[in-house]
């Protein structure tokens, strides 16, 4: 195995296996859904930084990680814009954010 | 060797600041041990010569979506009454820890700034890293991602949008 250090691959490998792990973690154990909402923009820049990492130690290095990993941010961005509209429609009808409480979207 | 130990701290950053957002139960502290963990990774960015996605990741995550989640997270609970219930000597130390902590940091990076090699030696880009190649990959072979990555946020923010003024008619409606 390579040296853990900037110009080893493994050590961006575990650093995001780290962070996805963080994320299921976030979305298995917690019952509100802003905790879901941080879990999955932890496992998306997971995602974009593995994209990265390969492009950067590729045999033939090209800006395709990049862009691909910029399309994640994008995502990401679309999805906490519809999230937060979600959870103030929930917020309005039921006071409270729980998923385990929430049943329904219309009061 | 001060690339090395910069790399451990990045790398201590994002992976405490995640298992941080995972595990602690105050939302707004978790919310902002996210940002923590987004910063680690915008800096494993640089270390990936991803000069631009740093920035990327920066302006849009720290600066946007960080922002809307600590702003949801006032949806949840009692979060503003457990902040107002900080006691204040916990926040001037913790003013006057920062303070100390920045002015270090700025002597620290000076000193590193001013003792640096060529910066040619630091900034040597990988060829296909670089801003312009990005740009000519997503306005020619990859252009329609590009418009449709384009389109989809225009119907995300429009659906949001949307979603709570219908909902608000509804009250008005049932209310009124």
């Amino acid at each position: 195995m390579a040296e853990f250090g900037p110009d080893s691959l493994p050590a961006y490998l575990l650093v995001a296996g780290v962070l996805f792990a963080a994320g299921v973690l976030a979305i298995g154990t917690r019952r509100s859904a802003i905790s879901v909402l941080i879990g999955i923009e932890l496992m998306l820049n997971a995602a974009a930084l593995q994209f990265v990492a390969y492009d950067r130690f590729a045999t033939t290095p090209g800006p395709q990680g990049q862009a691909a990993a910029a399309f994640v941010i994008v995502v990401a961005a679309a999805e906490a814009a519809v999230a937060l509209a979600l959870l103030f429609a929930v917020y309005k009808t039921t006071r409270d954010v729980d998923l385990e409480s929430t049943r329904e979207l219309r009061s | 060797m001060i690339a090395a130990a910069l790399f451990l701290a990045c790398c201590g950053l994002a992976i405490a600041g995640a298992l941080g957002a995972a595990l602690v139960r105050n939302l707004f502290h978790a919310a902002l041990l996210l940002g923590l963990s987004l910063c680690g990774v915008a800096g494993l960015y640089l270390f990936l010569h991803a000069y631009y996605l740093a920035c990327v990741q920066i302006v849009v995550y720290v600066g946007g979506i960080l922002v809307l989640i600590l702003f949801a997270t006032l949806f949840s609970a009692d979060v503003m009454g457990r902040l107002q219930r900080t006691p204040r000597w916990l926040l001037a130390l913790g003013t006057v820890g920062a303070a100390v902590a920045g002015s270090t940091a700025w002597q620290l990076g000076s000193q590193v700034l001013a003792a640096r090699p060529a910066p040619a030696a630091v900034r040597e880009t990988p060829p296909g890293h670089d801003v312009g190649a990005i740009g000519d990959l997503l306005l020619g072979d990859w252009l329609l991602p590009f418009l449709a990555a384009g389109f989809l946020l225009t119907v995300a923010l429009v659906g949001a949008v949307a979603t709570v003024r219908r909902h608000q008619r509804t009250r008005e409606v049932a209310h009124g």
